[in-house]
Parts: C-alpha cells; sequence; structure tokens
C-alpha cells in the first residue's frame, strides 16, 4: 500500500482499526486472566461433582446445602459467567477462522452471543432464585 | 501475515493447538446443556430425574471425555500463558507438552475409575 492510498483511506478507518486493536489485545488479556480463574473455579467444581461425590448425589438437596452457603452462590455464579465469556470469546475465534462469508459470520456471531446472553440470563435467574426449601 | 509471523510448523505446537480448540468447543457445548439442566433446580421431580441419568454407564464414559478434555484445556492454557509472558520458555515448548500431555492422560485415568467404578460395584461413595 503506497503512502498515497494510505492517506487516501476513507475518514474514520484509522479510529476503527485502532479501536478493533484494542479490543482484540484486550480480548487476548482478558482470555490469560480469566483462563487462569477458570483452571480453578471449573477444576473445583468438577472434583466436587464428579470425583469426590458421585454424580448420582449430586440431587436438589444437595446444591440446596451447597448454596445455603452465599460463598458456592458467588462461586457458581462466577464460573457461569466467565466460563460463558471465555467460552464465546473462544467461539468467536473459531467462527473468524473458519466462516469466510461476512454475512454468514455475521449471522451465526448474532445466533451465539444472543444464546450466550440468554443462557447468562437463565443461569442467573436460577442461581439468585433458587429456595432449596422441597421436601425430599 | 508474513511467513515469518508463523509460530506452528506442523510440530507439537500445532497439535497442542488443534487440540485446544477442539476441547474448547466441546466444554463450551457441555456448559451449554449443564445450564439449561442446572435451571431445573426449581422443578425438583425434573431435576432429579435428569441427573439420575447422569449415572448412566454411557454419562459416565461422557463425563471420563469431558474430564480430559477440562483438564488437558486448563493445563495447556497455562502453556499458552507461559509462552506469551516469558516469551523465553518457548525453547521448552514441547517438553512442557508432553509433560501436560502425560498428566492429562494420567490425571483423566484416575479420575476414570473413581467415575466409572460406582457403575461396576453398584455401590456409590
Amino acid at each position: 500500500m503506497s503512502i498515497l492510498e494510505r492517506s487516501a483511506a476513507r475518514p474514520g478507518s484509522t479510529p476503527n482499526r485502532r479501536s478493533r486493536q484494542n479490543f482484540e489485545t484486550w480480548s487476548w488479556f482478558f482470555m490469560r486472566i480469566s483462563g487462569l480463574v477458570l483452571f480453578f473455579l471449573a477444576l473445583i467444581h468438577f472434583s466436587l461433582t464428579h470425583i469426590f461425590n458421585d454424580v448420582t448425589t449430586t440431587t436438589v438437596s444437595f446444591v440446596a446445602k451447597r448454596w445455603a452457603n452465599p460463598f458456592w452462590r458467588v462461586f457458581d455464579w462466577l464460573l457461569l459467567a466467565l466460563g460463558l465469556l471465555h467460552g464465546t470469546n473462544g467461539l468467536r475465534f473459531i467462527m473468524d477462522d473458519y466462516v469466510r462469508n461476512p454475512r454468514k459470520r455475521a449471522a451465526i456471531k448474532a445466533v451465539m452471543y444472543s444464546l450466550a446472553v440468554a443462557l447468562f440470563i437463565l443461569g442467573t435467574i436460577t442461581i439468585v432464585t433458587f429456595r432449596g426449601n422441597f421436601s425430599g | 501475515m508474513s511467513p515469518e509471523s508463523t509460530v506452528y510448523k506442523g510440530k507439537t505446537g500445532q497439535w497442542a493447538f488443534v487440540l485446544h480448540r477442539i476441547t474448547g468447543f466441546l466444554v463450551l457445548m457441555f456448559i451449554l446443556l449443564h445450564i439449561v439442566d442446572v435451571s431445573m433446580l426449581n422443578f425438583p421431580r425434573i431435576y432429579n430425574e435428569i441427573h439420575a441419568l447422569y449415572g448412566n454407564v454411557l454419562m459416565r464414559l461422557f463425563e471420563v471425555g469431558l474430564l480430559f478434555g477440562l483438564v488437558y484445556h486448563a493445563l495447556n492454557g497455562l502453556r499458552v500463558i507461559m509462552i506469551d509472558f516469558f516469551p523465553g520458555s518457548i525453547k521448552n515448548e514441547k517438553s512442557v507438552f508432553y509433560g501436560i500431555f502425560s498428566l492429562t492422560i494420567l490425571l483423566t485415568i484416575v479420575g476414570g475409575v473413581i467415575i466409572l467404578r460406582p457403575f461396576f460395584t453398584g455401590s456409590v461413595h
């Protein structure tokens, strides 16, 4: 690209590219930090529900006992939020790599972001509204 | 992108990357399913019925697969962080990959025995 072409770039293209670069740098950093936190959250969660307890014992009353302590509600909510953000951002990388058609890519991203937001709301409602005072 | 900027040349780094992607994708798919099944908590009967399915041998095998994916993705993620934040460490990249892969296999076998045992002995710990 010649200097002339560069200076003739449409107005606004430089700030755009710059904000995109800033976003990608932030995204790169977020993946490392959230990954580090998820390393502990996800492995502790899996160990508690599959290794130290058998999965068949993780019934409603098991959750009720655990969620009686707000610490575990916060723990599980963090796992939900960071897991979805880290996972959806990872899926975004995959779509950028393999879906080359811009319209298809935009459509797929719209669907996956909507799904992530919907599941985040569903998960948050579950964690906040669960009372656990059922018999059995 | 210039050719010099390509780090992967079809060796361990390439396989580590491919496996990181596949395991990340599969773990995410499980998370999506898991958020939906946990949302049944306010309908205890349905929740308990769904969770009873997790004790089925096929689901237990699936959980061992999930353990493999989770442990590999977690350990390889640390390897990626190591390379990114300590660029000098890239010369050990290969042995670190073999290390974390062996550890993944070991933890999957140990965890796999614990996860599958109740199905064969019929007892739940």
